[in-house]
């Protein structure tokens, strides 16, 4: 594979760590994403972030059930292992996921304890585009005034989310990634406005 | 050509330090542990800034290093070396062109921008440890927002000085729950963390822990309605080099003959300051 472990991860997770402190930032990982030269169940800049921020120290878990062949290729790539997704520290839901499905993952993620908040998930969700024009209106740390998040949470999503950061700092941070080799952040202190969700 | 691997770490210890980053940001204030990773230099020199440093700098980067505002101090100069030398990346003095800025005991007089990321070296990032030597029970105080240690502290300084004492590394409320150490710096500079443009990481290597104030998040000192906040006073007082009023001072005595001198803290910023005000006079006299 053509990705330069050390140097195209590292300018992954510098676009990563600005979009986590910047909620609403798109990344553009197009670039490094065209060299993966192998066949994958998966979008590029998803496996991007699997081969910047998993090792044989954590764990994931892939969503919808039964893509074997993306778990094989993460393992073997990242040396992480596979587990049950309300143990996994990265769960991998992918664009074959349902809304149901995406949902029923966050309300399973580990979210940490009050003592260990970071002893939680984070969630990397497919989506479609991340260049909606409608998206999210998100608010707080890292955040201006008002940021536009270019994609539109369904309700249940919405419902999910919040449920599982109500009691900040526990809570679940969400990796968004799409078709084009983009990725965007959102850090479970960003809230979200329930009038912009559809 | 170094032998080195880039950036020193393996990219293991690089992954691990990363995880840990995003966390701290996602959780601001709160302190993650980490593995701090053997240094060639000694734990309680910087190593947890270096720890971060290392595990994010890539080729495009600019480095600057201070350490008590200096460029030129023998700690900064060791982790430029260190950097440079395993990395090839850019080394500048200017603020302004830097992308990282390491530092020790100061945020820069130049405001910081968007794209820049600042590391602190922190020595002891637990602002409870004075009121609770276990490690485990001040765990349980941030977890329950426990903070009457934190307050008493400064309540005994007023009881004593009349007001709050701290030296540096006067604790601040980071998005209104967590209590943080922000590191030695001078309470001049904590309100340089509130709402700043700049990513603001902070690692102690000795005690293995990362933590990190987002952009645009709000930091308040730590104060009591009737005795406020108050930053180091230096009215009066001007840089006996380039002038300047408006920046954190040193107070220089000469011992020969007793004089107390103040010159700015930030050497670079002095340093441009008395460059522009030579090529003001420079462009006069031509005229």
């Amino acid at each position: 594979m053509a990705i330069d472990i050390v140097h195209d991860t590292q300018f992954v997770f510098r676009k990563i760590l600005d979009s986590m402190a910047r909620p609403g930032t798109v990344a553009n990982v197009a670039g490094v994403a065209s060299r993966i030269d192998t066949q994958l169940n998966c979008f590029h800049s998803t496996f991007l972030c699997a081969l910047t921020l998993l090792d044989s120290e954590v764990t994931f878990h892939v969503l919808p059930t039964g893509n074997s062949d993306l778990i094989d290729k993460i393992s073997q790539y990242t040396l992480s292992k596979h587990v049950s997704v309300s143990e996994a520290d990265f769960i991998i839901a992918s664009k074959e996921c349902s809304e149901q499905e995406a949902a029923d993952a966050i309300r399973q993620a580990k979210q940490g304890t009050l003592i260990d908040p970071n002893r939680s998930s984070t969630i990397i969700l497919e989506v479609e585009s991340l260049t909606e024009k409608e998206g999210t209106v998100l608010t707080g740390p890292g955040i201006k005034t008002k940021s536009h998040f270019p994609f539109a949470f369904s309700k249940e999503m919405f419902i999910a989310r919040e449920e599982k950061n109500k009691e900040f700092p526990m809570g679940i941070d969400l990796i968004i990634t799409d078709s084009s080799g983009r990725l965007a952040c959102i850090p479970r202190t960003a809230e979200m406005d329930l009038k912009e969700v559809h | 050509m170094n032998q080195h691997h880039f950036a020193f770490f393996d990219e293991g210890s690089k992954k691990e330090i990363r995880r840990t980053i995003l966390k701290a940001v996602a959780i601001p204030g709160y302190q993650v542990p980490f593995s701090s990773r053997e240094m060639p230099i000694a734990r309680g020199w910087g190593t947890g800034g270096l720890q971060i440093t290392l595990s994010i700098i890539g080729r495009e980067d600019c480095l600057k290093v201070i350490d008590q505002g200096s460029d030129e101090s023998v700690n900064a100069v060791s982790i430029k070396k260190l950097v440079h030398n395993t990395t090839s990346v850019e080394i500048t003095e200017r603020t302004q062109e830097a992308t990282i800025i390491q530092s020790r005991h100061r945020i820069p007089e130049i405001p910081l921008q968007g794209g820049q990321i600042l590391v602190l070296q922190v020595p002891t990032p637990e602002p409870l440890r004075q009121v609770e030597p276990r490690e485990y029970m001040t765990k349980i105080l941030h977890s329950e927002e426990e903070y009457s240690g934190a307050w008493l502290q400064l309540f005994e300084q007023i009881m004593k000085y009349g007001r709050t004492a701290t030296g540096a590394d006067h604790p601040v409320y980071v998005n209104s729950r967590y209590v943080m150490a922000p590191s030695p710096i001078p309470r001049f500079d904590n309100v340089k963390m509130n709402e700043s443009d700049a990513l603001i990481l902070l690692g102690a290597g000795r005690e293995k822990k990362i933590y990190a104030i987002p952009p645009y998040t709000d930091v308040q000192s730590l104060a009591f309605e009737d005795y406020p906040f108050a930053v180091e006073e230096f009215s009066g007082k001007s840089c006996r080099f380039c002038g300047a009023t408006d920046v954190f001072l040193d107070e220089v005595l000469d011992s020969a003959t007793g004089d107390v001198h103040y010159q700015c803290n930030d050497t670079s910023y002095c340093l441009e300051q008395l460059n522009s005000h030579e090529k003001a006079k420079e462009e006069s006299s031509y005229a």
